[in-house]
């Protein structure tokens, strides 16, 4: 809520600047075509109701048109690099590990290319005013899994090797970091967070991490990478361990 | 866990505060409708007087001509266009928070979930959800200020608030006083299927720091100073003229001028040639004491 312009809630997805310059082109073919779908939305508007004289309902039905035409922009967005991603995971596909952080390593490298691909439609939904269609509606295609009536809209969650279940709050400006780059080391871990998990405030959590059902983590705190938080517990600290209920 | 009379109680955690998706998120298009119709009405109006003016004929026809005086208008159109759009949809929405606020105004305490309280917090949140995202989406500074003052949040003179998230509702903040970048400031949280509301009280002169949380029922004296990556359990009281900082707050240190902490750190240096490791430790802990 009341989620600053500056602090979009798009998921982390960095490029690696060797491959940032090359592949461009695949970048601005998905923006490209992304505008397609709006441009006919729009002449279909237009000729049903300016060329046959419908001024008024025209002039009426704008801001119902701008609001339609935000998610059809953020739809095809979705769906064309949907298509490019699929085309990549079918060359090289997708799978969890320590590897090289080089691009001669193919698991480093196709992830940068997946990055590349996702970088749009993620934009379009980090800066869409209105609180329909965002993250768990965008994230689904790329493969997160994302259960219902939570509160996932306010934090930047990694658009690979997530799944999150039911009733899920996570807090705001709260980060899920499924990938991680140390020194000369890259590795992709999944994170898994059961159903009734609650994440609060500024939370960042570490690849590989399992929540089980029911687990706290306390504000303004994080995991360590392969953590495990146990079902019923409450976890507080840097990094989180688990807190005696009964003193 | 907590008294009947719910005016102290504790938690096991710090959770987020956070709003559910619920059917009155449908008032973000009532909003946008209303302040289309304000620029749409008032673009009518405007252009038909310089046509009326320029050259002495009736009501334009929808198709604009693109006349000289149009293209003359341009900057200053758009300009304003946006302004009366935000500023527009502002004050209605300001207008249905007041009216909100009359129905069930905010209490402190824990209700639950499917409450009346909860359910017009909820009600609260989403109409401001819209106008705020434009008052930051605006190039002007204080914009999100004069919202905040609209909706009823004590802020007063001179104040730097940069972006957070500061929620809308019992939150008050003194003249003088900055807040950092990347701040929560709460004045609700969810604690299982539950939710607490308290006031959030911000003195005058006070500093809170960059990527700080502020929980609620928590009164930052005048003077007080958050530090950094800090944060505040619930019913916190941060003594004035002092630095705080913790996870959560747990130490204080006083305020030294740039002379005074140059002397210590000579002092400090010329003590740790002739004595021994202890008298250096003692001066660093001496900061605790007083």
């Amino acid at each position: 809520m009341f989620q600053p312009a500056s602090l979009k809630g798009d998921s982390p997805s960095p490029i690696d600047e060797g491959i940032r310059n090359k592949y461009l082109f695949l970048y601005l073919i998905i923006v490209f075509l992304s505008f397609y779908p709006c441009i006919i939305f729009e002449y279909v508007y237009f000729i049903l109701l300016w060329k046959k004289g419908f001024y008024l309902i025209f002039f009426l039905l704008v801001p119902l048109n701008i609001l339609i035409l935000l998610h059809v922009l953020q739809l095809s967005a979705v769906l064309f690099s949907f298509l490019f991603l699929t085309i990549i995971k079918l060359l090289f596909l997708p799978k969890e590990g320590v590897f090289d952080r080089d691009l001669k390593d193919k698991n480093y490298f196709f992830w940068n290319l997946r990055n590349i691909a996702k970088k749009w439609p993620l934009f379009i939904n980090g800066s869409n005013p209105f609180p329909w269609l965002k993250n768990r509606f965008i994230l689904r295609f790329f493969g997160v899994k994302i259960g219902k009536y939570g509160i996932i809209d306010n934090s930047w969650i990694s658009s690979e090797f997530v799944s999150i279940g039911k009733n899920v709050i996570l807090g705001m400006g709260s980060t899920l970091l499924s990938f991680g780059i140390e020194q000369d080391k890259f590795f992709l871990k999944r994170i898994i967070i059961e159903d009734n998990a609650l994440i609060g405030a500024k939370c960042i959590i570490m690849p590989g991490t399992h929540m089980e059902r029911n687990s706290k983590l306390s504000a303004h705190s994080y995991t360590k990478i392969d953590d495990v938080l146990i079902e019923n517990s409450i976890n507080i600290g840097h990094p989180a361990k688990m807190k005696n209920n009964r003193e | 866990m907590q008294n009947k009379d719910n005016s102290r109680f504790e938690i096991d955690y710090i959770s987020t505060s956070g709003v559910f998706k619920t059917p009155f998120t449908l008032v973000i298009i009532l909003q946008l409708f209303f302040g289309y119709f304000i620029l749409l009405s008032l673009n009518i109006w405007f252009y038909n007087d310089l046509y009326f003016l320029l050259t002495g004929k009736g009501f334009l026809p929808y198709v604009l001509v693109g006349e000289w005086w149009e293209w003359l208008l341009l900057p200053m159109n758009i300009y304003g266009n946006i302004l009366l759009f935000a500023f527009s949809i502002i004050l209605f929405s300001a207008g249905i928070f007041k009216i909100l606020n009359k129905l069930c105004p905010p209490k402190e305490g824990i209700f639950l979930r499917g409450s009346k309280e909860w359910k017009y917090t909820h009600r609260r949140f989403w109409t401001v959800y819209f106008p705020i995202w434009l008052a930051r989406a605006l190039p002007l500074p204080w914009s999100d200020i004069v919202v905040y003052r609209l909706l009823g949040v004590r802020i007063g003179r001179n104040v730097v608030a940069y972006e957070g998230y500061i929620d809308p509702q019992l939150v008050e903040i003194g003249d003088f006083t900055m807040t950092s970048l990347h701040i929560c400031i709460f004045s609700h949280l969810i604690y299982q299927d539950k939710i607490v509301i308290k006031k959030v009280k911000i003195g005058k002169t006070c500093i809170v720091g960059p990527q700080t949380i502020i929980s609620p029922g928590t009164i930052l004296e005048d003077g007080a100073i958050l530090g950094a990556n800090s944060y505040t359990w619930l019913d916190q009281h941060l003594e004035g003229n002092l630095i705080h900082v913790g996870t959560p707050v747990n130490m204080s240190f006083p305020i030294q001028s740039v002379e005074e902490s140059v002397q210590k750190a000579e002092r400090i240096k010329g003590e740790k040639k002739d004595i021994d490791k202890e008298g250096n430790k003692k001066y660093i802990k001496g900061g605790k004491e007083g």
